[in-house]
């Protein structure tokens, strides 16, 4: 078990790296040429396949979002605010982008046949994301905040 | 307001504004010189050729066999040729990137495929089997090279002698310098018409081709 206090700030830390990915990402997909792939060359494979879209919308932009909101969230939890709603959206958010995560990686390894490091990383820090939420929730409900 | 929220804030706001910015300005940079509207004087008598010299649109691709993003556009390449093979020329070009073991190797040999008229078909092979033959050391690339032509059932004697011809090494080089002279920097670059495309996708490839064929 952590503390709320530490389990927010690694929150926000996650967060920030995880926006640092996929802004990375977002760029790499705003221009023409390859995807800087430190490891393996999957990453163009999955960018021109047709799952690097979500409902039309390009996945580093979701990736973005979701850090984004994960990281306003961990301020907001910062502040005297009800504290215990707070940590029920980081929990439901941060299940949401793992749940997304997985099945992303799904269909890199099933459908696509490749697997991009970049997403990887990401589907690793959100995983550490949820995992640093989940460690403080027991807390945060003995504290009654 | 707690001095933790205002410090997260503040964090969050540069990161924000650095990371956006960023973005903006180097999307800005690699789009600078791909004026769409420009069109650059490519000299369409080289490279290997699909389709008809009259064809409506050339398309020309400045590719390296042994990058993977060139691998992955193959498709979208292939759609095209199907889609329209008696609209479309497309031009295939080599641009070995020095950070490729290969590359140049790998072009030269696809040259000398080309003189026994199986370009193509050692084109095909080489992306399909890309990923088998980038990790090896240069000899063992080497002998997997001339299984595939083997496969293809290539005069090796030929092969040989014309992987050491001067001329067909020379195709590669004035690939090469015609690539820079076009300031392409990035595999696969393509050239509609002689207009450098700024793909976000490869699968926009069909869509722009049809396009230059409407007009």
């Amino acid at each position: 078990m952590i503390t709320q206090t530490l389990s927010n700030r690694l929150v926000f830390i996650l967060s920030l790296l995880g926006l640092l990915v996929s802004g990375f990402l977002l760029y790499e997909y705003s221009i023409n040429g390859p995807v800087y792939c430190p490891v393996g060359g999957g990453c163009d494979i999955v960018r021109s396949s047709p799952y690097s879209q979500f409902l039309g919308i390009s996945i580093p932009i979701l990736g973005v979002a979701f850090y984004v909101g994960m990281a306003i969230l961990s301020v907001i939890h910062t502040h005297q605010l009800p504290t215990k709603l707070i940590r029920k959206l980081q929990l439901l958010g941060a299940t949401s982008g793992v749940g997304f995560g997985v099945y992303l990686t799904y269909l890199e390894a099933f459908v696509i046949g490749a697997f991009c490091f970049w997403c990887i990383l990401s589907f690793i820090i959100s995983l550490a994301l949820l995992l640093s939420i989940i460690l403080a929730f027991k807390c945060t409900n003995e504290d009654g905040n | 307001m707690k001095t933790e929220t205002k410090v997260l804030g503040i964090i969050l706001i540069i990161t924000l504004v650095l990371l956006f910015g960023g973005i903006f300005l180097l999307s800005k940079q690699g789009l600078s010189g791909t004026n769409e509207e420009t069109v650059y004087q490519i000299d369409y008598s080289k490279g290997q050729k699909i389709g008809s010299d009259s064809a409506k649109v050339k398309l020309v691709e400045f590719s390296d066999l042994e990058c993977p993003a060139c691998a992955a556009a193959e498709p979208f390449v292939k759609k095209v040729k199907s889609d329209y093979p008696n609209k479309v020329q497309l031009i295939y070009r080599h641009f070995p990137l020095p950070q490729h073991t290969h590359s140049r190797q790998v072009a030269i040999f696809a040259e000398a495929a080309a003189k026994q008229g199986k370009f193509w078909e050692m084109h095909d092979k080489l992306f399909e089997t890309q990923s088998q033959w980038t990790i090896l050391p240069e000899k063992e690339a080497a002998a997997f090279f001339l299984n595939l032509a083997k496969e293809l059932s290539l005069d090796q004697d030929k092969l040989n002698q014309d992987l050491e011809d001067p001329v067909v090494k020379s195709r590669v080089d004035e690939d090469e310098a015609e690539s820079r002279r076009l300031g392409v920097n990035a595999t696969p670059t393509f050239f509609l018409n002689g207009r450098k495309l700024n793909l976000q996708s490869f699968s926009e490839l069909n869509t722009v081709v049809a396009n230059e064929l409407k007009k």
